[in-house]
């Protein structure tokens, strides 16, 4: 029950684009047209379930204060923290290379869709983000991670899409002025939007 | 090539032509969440300069000895291994400043503005041009946060620097801070106006 | 030689690993007691804030606790736990564990000529975003708030990061934790509303409601173990 009010709020209340404003390099640079938007969205989701709970594990294993301690009693001192960045950086680096060489291998046509997006990936801030929200926040298990990761990113998606649908239309029946169109107006369009999400601030879960 | 580029273009270019926050629109992501306060806009605008510029020195020191199937890895390990150098060296020696910033140290790591300067400049480029583009871009990201700040702090709290600035006269005829100031999209907006701004007189940058 | 070959990419990656972590560990290991130093100078500040004492500088914040503050640990029942030290017990940790009886539960006794004696008390708990915490200052009758200090990691500025303003935690002060013997920590509610008992209460902040609601639930939870311990000051006092 709690992951599952974690997992709801991770989507609306938390959510990575609106609340942080995390992941926005490539946020702006696909939310041109909603079925590219759609890829980045389900390729940053899926990365942020699969390396939130490896994080997690790492963390609580190996890199925290005391981590050790299922080593033996002398390494119960070790503190490891000042890794984590490092660590969770590299997980992420090479979970991304591991699913794409995997996608590569036994779905061509999932490739060819969601393919050009995995290198986008290892540099999304949602991504490193989440993981270290993890860190700060002291989940409690594993699943926690995983709910956490899954709302994260389905929130990700739900932004990209509604930003790049309403793009879609902003660029074919609007005049904005010259100066700020494509990046201006898309700042602006996602602050009123980021604005809107803040009243589920008030949701009781 | 390389030998041609004018070191003058290459530094001076991003602090406005080729301004990696507002034109090449990188690196949004911490130039919002810093940006309700001076102080830790400059931290973090200066934490940015040090792992740029070191950063495109290494890499353009070893450049020629990456093998190229590993080159992101490469150059995500060398930037997070100094992004672990610059937030020990904060915890250390500015540690409020530090507790402020809390994650977004951590998320330089995955600044855009990082893995475009290296994979555009350095990876292709001698150390000299290299530390000189590190610190340019560096710079503009800065000033942008720092035009961002200011306002957001001036409007949203009425200090800057956390000193008080706005007289209080004006409090007494009846001025508010304005909170909207302070919150996260607030900074978005004051991005696009400043794209604004600088695209009204820079018309060759406009979208068609 | 062959760069594209695996030989080279693994040796290549190896050596950068080595040589990235040898370096980030020395200076880890370099910076640690610059690092420790600053933490607890910044854990005593804001012990000392509770009393209102907010000394320059670090070195006067450490001289200052040093002299002025005793810090004791004490178990459920209110007798002192010898073999404890309140400064390094970890209160985060503390306040997870369900069972009362088991938490270690520090106390800061602060002392001066002017102020007299004051019972400093740690609380954590969780906020809408991630952690608050704070510490909240009694007089030595162990029930009248004599100040009030709270922070948060990342709550919304504006919102629910009110609660680190002077204004919201002057809002504690001279609220009782005893009302007519029962023991009833203050709470936080909503502006303009009563709570549903009859102990103290001070408003919330508007827009921050799940962060005030944090804070009632942390005094709650944190205050209650020490109950027997500030009952017994009520009664040295009377």
């Amino acid at each position: 029950m709690e992951n599952l009010n974690l997992f709801i709020r991770s989507i609306f209340v938390d959510n990575m684009i609106f609340a942080y404003f995390l992941g926005m390099c490539s946020f702006l640079a696909v939310s041109k047209n909603v079925k590219t938007a759609l890829g980045l969205g389900v390729a940053v989701t899926f990365m942020l379930v699969i390396t939130l709970p490896i994080n997690y594990l790492l963390e609580t294993y190996v890199l925290k204060a005391g981590a050790l301690a299922w080593l033996g009693e002398e390494y119960a001192d070790v503190d490891l923290s000042f890794l984590s960045l490092i660590m969770f950086i590299a997980v992420i680096a090479s979970m991304t290379q591991l699913v794409e060489m995997v996608v590569e291998k036994y779905s061509p046509s999932l490739y060819a869709s969601l393919g050009i997006f995995l290198p986008l990936i290892a540099v999304n801030c949602a991504i490193l983000g989440g993981s270290l929200f993890m860190q700060q926040r002291d989940f409690g298990s594993v699943w926690t991670a995983v709910c956490a990761g899954g709302g994260w990113g389905i929130g990700w998606l739900l932004a990209i899409v509604a930003i790049a649908a309403i793009r879609e239309r902003v660029q074919s029946y609007s005049n904005v002025p010259a100066p700020l169109r494509g990046v201006g107006i898309t700042f602006i369009i996602t602050a009123l939007m980021g604005i809107a999400f803040m009243s589920f601030l008030g949701i009781k879960l | 090539m390389a030998e041609k580029i004018s070191y003058k273009s290459v530094f001076f270019n991003p602090l406005s032509k080729d301004n990696p926050v507002v034109v090449q629109i990188l690196g949004i992501c911490s130039a919002l969440a810093v940006t309700a306060k001076l102080e830790p806009a400059i931290v973090m605008g200066l934490s940015v300069i040090a792992v740029l510029a070191f950063s495109n020195v290494i890499i353009s020191l070893i450049r020629n000895t990456i093998p190229t199937n590993i080159r992101i890895i490469v150059q995500l390990v060398v930037v997070a291994g100094l992004v672990v150098i610059v937030n020990q060296l904060l915890l250390a020696y500015a540690y409020d400043v530090s507790k402020q910033l809390s994650v977004f140290i951590g998320l330089i790591i995955t600044n855009c503005i990082l893995m475009g300067r290296l994979e555009a400049f350095a990876m292709s480029n001698r150390p000299w041009p290299s530390f000189l583009d590190g610190v340019g871009n560096g710079l503009g990201y800065t000033i942008i946060l720092v035009i961002v700040a200011f306002f957001r702090e001036l409007l949203g709290s009425g200090t800057l620097f956390g000193c008080q600035v706005m007289p209080q006269w004006l409090y007494n005829h009846g001025y508010e801070n304005n909170g909207l100031m302070i919150l996260p999209p607030m900074a978005l907006i004051v991005v696009a106006c400043i794209i604004w701004v600088q695209r009204s007189y820079n018309k060759d940058l406009q979208d068609k | 030689m062959n760069k594209q070959s695996s030989t080279y990419t693994i040796i290549y990656i190896i050596v950068l690993v080595v040589v990235v972590g040898a370096a980030l560990a020395w200076v880890a290991t370099a910076l640690k007691p610059e690092q420790t130093k600053n933490a607890n100078a910044d854990k005593m500040k804001q012990i000392l804030a509770a009393v209102h004492c907010a000394p320059a500088n670090n070195t006067l914040v450490a001289e200052t606790f040093d002299s002025r503050i005793k810090g004791i640990v004490i178990d459920e029942k209110g007798d002192i736990v010898d073999n404890a030290v309140a400064f390094d017990v970890n209160v985060a940790d503390q306040s997870k564990e369900a069972d009362t009886a088991k938490r270690l539960l520090p106390v800061y006794i602060y002392s001066d000529d002017e102020t007299g004696t004051k019972y400093i008390l740690p609380l954590y708990g969780q906020g809408l975003w991630g952690p608050i915490w704070g510490y909240i200052a009694l007089d030595s009758d162990g029930s009248t708030v004599y100040g009030a200090y709270f922070s948060h990691q990342g709550e919304t500025p504006g919102l629910g990061a009110e609660i680190e303003k002077p204004e919201f935690q002057e809002r504690f002060v001279n609220k009782e934790l005893f009302k007519d013997g029962e023991f009833l920590p203050v709470t936080v509610v909503k502006a303009g509303q009563r709570p549903q008992g009859n102990e103290d209460y001070v408003d919330g902040i508007s827009g921050g409601t799940i962060t005030s609601k944090g804070v009632a639930s942390m005094l709650d939870n944190c205050l209650a173990p020490y109950k027997n311990y500030l009952e017994k000051l009520t009664n040295n006092n009377d």
